[in-house]
Parts: structure tokens; sequence; C-alpha cells
């Protein structure tokens, strides 16, 4: 199981770390998470620097990205990803907390994979996490161009 | 004779306007007059109508001091200096044995014009009778309230000082008809009390002179004239201005005239009010006589006395009159101000808005609506009437003779014969309308009112009437007129609604720059909102799903109870924050409409809230749709939550019956989505589609109350309509339309 790729979970809200790694370990996923409190962090991360210099090569298995973060925000880091040949291919699950917010991340086109509106119950979010997991992280299928699941 | 047609008697009128009375060229023969040359003292031009005065005749005398005896040189003194003004001066009287004159000069153009007129040897004893009769005429008027008390006062005065047959108070109305307000008179003449004249009776350039020399005498109708001699003023070459001279001889036309009514002799006193000649007094004798210099002199002081009484009374009137509008309009403009749209204010206050202009109805036509209060035509008329007058572009208008300027007014002459406008709007055709009602009365004239011309050589030639028996006329088509006070109030109160609207405007203009900060704070409020809120309500159910999920076994079911209780509440406060984001952004979001077939439409719906449907029965009955172009996501979510609603509140119905219509009409499209579930109680019908209104209580049927302020948002947005029917327990049917524009 060493070469499963590990699943970049970006989120600032400690409660939200605690919940979405809750759903995660339902889904019996063996990925390791690995997680980043910010956008910095994550961008460091994808490019093995700062706190994560010489860290295990290779992309993860899928981003799972909150939109609004501190230091550089969800939607910058969508685009220095989509923006980089070397990590095109890393799929992005954005994480917004409304429908309002995904019509934003929407208007700026930039090649996110999914979107998950973090629905109120705790219940839906466990599907959704575990759809997404699933597909990206267990399957590791090339991803299709575009795949759009939206949990409300 | 040719047929006397309109235009004719057209032009004899205007022959009679051109007569010179001005300059007749001839005196009364009761005296003589002289033109001189103020520079030399020559006498230029002479009339000797006396045979007393025969030896005055040039070439005997040359010059103004030859006139007069040298004992009576003296009156001739300063003439220059007293001469300076245009007025008559009164010389004196001289005895020119056995004879006595009466000497009067004024001022004619460049020259000057001296008369002597014969006087009687008892002119001076009569004085002394005529004083107590001014001092109780001033006594009694002093007395009276109305101008019809001063005016007969006037009459009975006159005629007792003058001593003549009849003595009437003649009126003019704004046309220049005159009618007989007051008379004295004994039995020789006939009483002309109440009769009214046309204004061709007396014609344009007689009222000038009228108004400027307010006393004219004619001794005796039958006078033959003293011509001037020669005709023409020597030094000018033209004929000489007698306007002014005492002695002056009048029109054939008006010697046949008073022939005609039976007088011989004639004195009138001009009535003049605020420089506009107001009436007359008018004397006349059956047998011809000269009323004395200084009777005339005191009659002439009571017409004044009287024209000041006149002015005073009417300025007073007038006074009373506007003050008792201002107090209407200040409350008209109090109700303005205090009511949401000053439009309301006015309708509100109907009856005072009638009171403003003493109206019997008044309409309101603002923002293409039309508010009839009192009597007034119908709204089809009044409208007809507002575009009327949209296309006069008056800001004020006013007749009491609406059928003489708008055609077919005759129609609706019962309502509005007489019709008081303002406009207020120059943008929308908005206007204020007074009407009264149609007023039939009877004008009694003094013989028919138009001359019948007569044809002389071809020509028109006017010839003054020759019956003044009372002919009478009923007038129709008219209303009361309006008062000058109560059109000035209209023209006031159009003021006072420009204003008020320019200021509303003003304010507007403020307030939607100050709406579209608040729009954007919205915005950002409802963006932390979505975002920052609902974080803790996840939260709070994430965490307690988990420790159900871990710790669940642990805990009593009261614990287990407590748990699905804070899971379900944070929930529905989930939930209650995503419905207000989607009720912001459906009025946020713009429109994308494109065609949408409503059967496919309304079948996805269906399919999609009757998955996890349990085994509740339902029988649709859905009719063939027809296609709109809408936005589709905004239509769907009307589709959703009406069929929702249904499903929702027939469930207790075994079998549900929901029915999904449609109807077309040349204006709309319109839908219909009815159950036969547990309806409403209409009387709460205005509360349905607000925001977080519910009619039901939440443990019968869930739901944030927000759905069908949506769906009215979005209908709204399209341009449509929604409604509802329903009855408790018999069911509801829901109802929108959209404009025909969106038909596919």
């Amino acid at each position: 199981m060493a070469d499963l790729k590990p699943i970049l979970l970006v989120e600032d809200s400690p409660k939200d770390i605690e919940l979405t790694l809750a759903a995660l370990e339902q889904c019996q996923l063996a990925n390791a998470v690995v997680i980043a409190r910010d956008g910095a962090e994550a961008l460091d991360f994808l490019h093995a620097r700062g706190r994560f210099e010489g860290r295990p090569s290779g992309d993860p298995a899928v981003v799972l990205l909150d939109l609004k973060l501190p230091k550089v925000d969800g939607l910058e880091v969508l685009e220095h990803i989509k923006g980089d040949p070397s990590l095109r291919q890393t799929p992005v699950v954005m994480l917004t907390s409304s429908r309002e917010e995904q019509d934003l991340v929407r208007s700026y086109s930039l090649g996110v994979n999914a979107f998950v509106v973090k629905p109120v119950g705790f219940e839906q979010f466990f599907e959704a996490i575990r759809d997404l997991g699933m597909f990206w992280a267990v399957l590791n299928e090339p991803p299709p161009r575009i795949f759009q699941k939206v949990v409300q | 004779m040719p047929e006397i047609t309109a235009a004719l008697l057209d032009l004899a009128e205007d022959a009679c306007a051109r007569e010179p009375i001005r300059v007749p060229g001839a005196i009364q023969p009761h005296g003589a007059l002289f033109v001189i040359d103020p520079a030399t003292g020559r006498i230029l031009q002479a009339a000797i109508g006396d045979e007393t005065l025969a030896h005055l005749r040039p070439p005997d005398v040359q010059r103004l001091p030859d006139l007069l005896p040298p004992e009576f040189g003296h009156l001739f003194n300063n003439l220059p200096e007293r001469l300076k003004s245009d007025l008559p001066v009164y010389l004196g009287h001289a005895g020119i044995s056995p004879y006595h004159h009466h000497v009067h000069a004024h001022r004619s153009g460049d020259a000057w014009i001296v008369e002597f007129e014969a006087a009687h040897n008892d002119d001076g004893a009569d004085f002394s009778a005529i004083y107590p009769n001014i001092r109780e005429f001033i006594d009694a008027l002093e007395g009276f309230v109305t101008i019809e008390q001063c005016t007969a006062l006037t009459a009975r005065h006159v005629r007792r000082i003058a001593k003549l047959d009849r003595v009437m108070v003649y009126r003019f109305d704004k046309d220049w008809n005159g009618e007989v307000v007051a008379e004295d008179r004994n039995e020789r003449l006939p009483s002309y009390l109440g009769l009214r004249f046309p204004a061709s009776d007396l014609p344009p350039q007689a009222r000038e002179l009228y108004r400027r020399n307010r006393l004219r005498l004619i001794v005796d109708a039958n006078y033959k004239p003293a011509l001037l001699e020669p005709e023409l003023n020597p030094l000018t070459g033209e004929p000489v201005d007698l306007g002014f001279a005492t002695l002056r001889s009048v029109s054939p036309v008006h010697l046949q005239y008073m022939r005609n009514m039976g007088t011989m002799a004639s004195m009138s006193i001009s009535l003049v009010v605020d420089g506009r000649l107001w009436g007359l007094v008018s004397c006349h004798n059956s047998s011809p006589v000269n009323v004395p210099y200084h009777v005339r002199t005191a009659c002439d002081f009571i017409g004044q006395i009287l024209s000041m009484q006149i002015d005073a009374r009417e300025t007073t009137r007038m006074a009373e009159r506007r003050n008792g509008l201002r107090k209407i309009q200040t409350r008209l403009l109090a109700s303005m101000a205090a009511a949401d749209h000053f439009i309301l204010g006015l309708i509100e206050n109907a009856s005072d808005l009638m009171a403003l202009t003493n109206a019997t109805g008044v309409a309101v036509v603002a923002a293409g609506s039309c508010t009839l209060r009192g009597v007034t035509p119908a709204e089809d008329d009044v409208m007809r009437i507002v575009a009327w007058l949209a296309r006069s572009g008056c800001d004020v208008l006013h007749t009491h003779h609406l059928a003489d300027q708008m055609p077919q007014a005759d129609s609706f002459k019962n309502e509005a014969s007489g019709l008081l406008a303002i406009s207020i709007s120059q943008i929308h055709e908005s206007f204020v309308l007074w009407f009264r009602r149609e007023v039939i009365h009877t004008v009694e004239w003094g013989g028919e009112p138009r001359k019948q011309p007569v044809m002389v050589d071809g020509a028109p030639k006017l010839n003054p009437r020759a019956s003044f028996n009372s002919w009478q006329e009923t007038v129709r088509l008219t209303s009361e007129p309006w008062h000058r006070a109560e059109i000035d109030a209209a023209a006031d109160l159009r003021t006072a609604i420009v204003d008020i609207v320019l200021r509303k405007a003003e304010e507007l203009a403020v307030l939607s720059e100050r709406l579209m900060r608040t729009n954007k704070e919205l915005e950002a409020f409802s963006y932390s909102v979505s975002h920052d809120l609902r974080a803790p309500f996840r939260h709070i159910v994430g965490y307690a799903q988990l420790l159900k999920k871990y710790e669940g076994e642990k805990l009593s079911d009261r614990g287990l109870r407590y748990l699905a209780t804070i899971i379900e509440s944070a929930l529905s406060a989930g939930t209650l924050v995503d419905d207000l984001l989607s009720f912001s952004q459906i009025g946020r979001t713009a429109l994308t409409p494109v065609t949408v077939d409503m059967n496919v439409l309304v079948r996805e719906v269906i399919a999609s809230l009757t998955v996890e449907q349990d085994a509740h029965k339902v029988d649709w009955r859905i009719e063939e749709l027809t296609s709109i172009r809408a936005d589709p996501v905004m239509i769907r979510l009307v589709m959703q939550n009406l069929i929702e609603n249904a499903l929702k509140f027939s469930r207790q119905r075994e079998p549900a019956v929901i029915e999904i219509g449609c109807r077309k009409s040349p204006e709309e499209i319109q839908f219909s989505v009815g159950d036969n579930g547990v309806g409403f109680d209409m009387a709460y019908v205005g509360k349905l589609f607000g925001v977080f209104q519910r009619l039901h209580r939440v443990e019968e049927f869930e739901g944030t109350g927000i759905g069908l302020a949506n769906v009215k948002r979005i209908v709204d947005r399209h341009g449509g309509r929604i409604w509802a029917e329903s009855a408790p327990g018999e069911g509801a049917t829901f109802f929108f339309t959209l404009p025909a524009s969106c038909a596919a």
C-alpha cells in the first residue's frame, strides 16, 4: 500500500479538519492525509519546500481545497496548480461554504475538478467525501476532464 | 336686401368701431369752442353754436384776450401753467350781458381749447341743495355692505341732484356686455333694470374715451351741430381732437340710438375701477335739458366716490375669498405632505379639493390612474378631456363653457359644463380637473343683442337698434363662471404640487443612492453570513452525529432524544440560512431566458420530488403545458416549490389529487397548481407570499416559510403575477402568470 498517494486537505478550521478526517476515516481509505492550514502551506507541500522539504516525492491523489483560507486563498492555490504543467493533472475538489461561493469559483473557470458545498448535515458530508475520496484516492484512475457533483 | 351673414355683421361693427368720435369736427350748439395757438394766443379754429356768442366769430376776434371783455381778462391768467396737464380746467363764470357763460379750457395736442357754455341765472341757487344731498349719500354709503346696495343708492342720489327722468347704473361684464344693475326713475321713461345690452352698443373707441373722460353730456338729441371753421387746424393740417371737450358733438348713430330710446338728453358718468371701465352712471331725460355745470360736477363726485367704494369692496371681497381659499389650501398641503404620495393626500381630502375652487366634482389623473370625486363625467370622458388638455399644452385652463372649446363636450354637460384644470407634471399626462355642472339661465337683453345691419349702396351700415323691448335668451351649456380668486387658488396649488414633485424627486435621488449603498453592504453581509454563520451549524451537526455514532450506546433514551433534538435544530437553522441566501440570490442574479418545455420541466420536478415518497398515493392530473421563454433555473424553482407545497399539504389525503394546468390569453400565459389538501383561510392570503410567513404550525408541516416568497420574487422578476385561492380543508390552487412576451 506504500504506493498509495496521500490526500492533501487544505483547511484552516480545526473543527472542519476533525470532521473531514472523521469522514475520511469512515470511508476506510488507506491513503495518508496531509493537512495544510493555509494556501501557502499547501503550495509548500506541492513543491516539497519549507516544512515539507524532503517529503517523499509524488503528487497527492486529490487536493481537498477550502475556498477561504488565510495568506493565500483557495482560488489562488487552484490557479497555481492549474497553471503549473507539472501539477495540472492533480485533481482538485473545491470545498465551499455555500452555493454563493460555488458560483464565485465557477466564474473563475479555473478547471476545478469538482465542487462540494459543505453540507450542514454530517451524514451528507460524509457521503460526499466518501464518493470523492473513493473516486480519486482508491480507484486512482486518471481523472475525467470535469466531474461535478454538488451535494446540497 | 342681401342675406345678412355673420361676416357682414362683423363688417358693420368694424365700421362702427372706426367712427371718428374724437374728431367729429363739430360741437353741440349750446356754446362756443375755440382752438388757440398757445405760442401766439391766436385763434386757429372756432365753432359757434350759441348765437349769443356770434360776435366772437373770427375775423372779428383774432386772439385769446379778445374773447372776453376786459373785466374778465383775469380768467385767462396763468393759463400756460394751468393747462400743463391734460385735464380740463374750469376757468370761471363770465357774464356777457345779457347772458352768462361757464368758461372751460384744456389742452389738446399742441393746441389749447377754450369752451363757453351757456349758463342759467339760477345755477348758483341750487348749490345749497346739492351739498346736503352729497352728505346724505356719503353717510348712507357707509352703512351699506354690498355693491348692489351702493349702486342703488348712487342712482337715487344722482337723480335727486340732477333732476332727470331716469338714472341707471350700468355694469360691464368681461366681454363688455352691459347690465343695468340699479335704476331710479319716474314714469316718463321705461325701466331697463336687469336688462343686458350687448358690447356692440358701446364700441371700443367709445369705451376708451369714456375711461379717460369721465363725463359726457348731450343736451338735445335733435341738435344741429355747429361746425369747426376751418375744418382742419391750419398749423398741423389735422382735425383737432375734441375727446375732452364738454361740447363735443357725438356720432349721428348715437343720436339715433337716443331718439329710438325716447330720450332727448343724456349725461353719463364713467365708473373707473382699478384703471378699467367698470360701468357707467347713465342718466336720461325725455325732454332736452342742460344739466348745469356744478350739478354735473357733483354727480361726477358721487360717481368717483362710488368707484372708490366698489374698488374697496371688491378688494375686500377678493381678500376674504382668497383668505378662505388659502386656509383650504393650507389643509390640502398638509395632507399632501403627510401622505405617502402627495396624490393620495389630495384624493383623501377631496371635499377640500373641491372647495378650493367651489367645484361640484374633481378628477385627479396621475401616473396612469384616474380618481373621481363628486359629480364628474365618466372616466372615459375624463380621459378624453385629459387628452384634449395635453394637446392644448396649457398649465392652467379655465372655461365655463367647455362645449364651446372641446368637441363633443356637450355629452357630459350635466357634470362638466365648466372646467378648471391644472397640469401637474411636465413629463406624464397628469392633471387635476375641477368640474362645474351646467346652469341653465335666462338673460334678458334690451332688444335683440345683434343689431340688424342695413345695406346702403351695397355696403352694410349699422343702424342703431329700434327696439328696446326685453328679449329673452336661454343660455345653455355653461356653468357658473370661475372666479379670479378660484383660478388663482388652482394655479397656486399647481405651483405647490410642482414644488413637492421636485422635492420628492430630489429626495428620491438621495434615497436611491443610499439604497444602492445599502444593497452593496447587504451583498457583503449575505456573503459573510453564508460563510461564517453556516459553519457553526455545520460543526454542531457534525459533532453531534459523531457523538451519536461513537458514544450513542452509552446514552440513555432521554440523552439520545436530546442529541436528536440538537441535530434537528442545528440542521433546520442551517437550512434557514441556505434558504435566506437563495432568496437574496434570486433578487440579484441576472435572468437568462431560454425556451423551456414546461411538460418536461414538470415531469422532472415530479420525479425528483417523488423519489423518496412513501406509499402516499397521488393522482396527478396534468394538462398539456405550453412552452415558455424564461430563466430555466428559476422557473424550475417556482414549479418545484408549488408542487412540493401541493404534495406537502395534501399528504393526509387518500388519494391526493394534484392538478397542473395552463391557460393562454392574448395578454398572458397562466399556470396553475392545485391540490385537495388542507388549504388555508383566505383571510391570511396577504401573508402568503411574505418572507418567513407560515400559515401552519411547524409540527404539522415543515418548512422555513421562504419558498413562496422565492416563487413570488421569481414571478415578479419575469413581469408576471401570482395569487392563490383556497378554503380551509378544501385544498388550494396557486396561479401564476407570465406576460405574453414570455411565449415561446
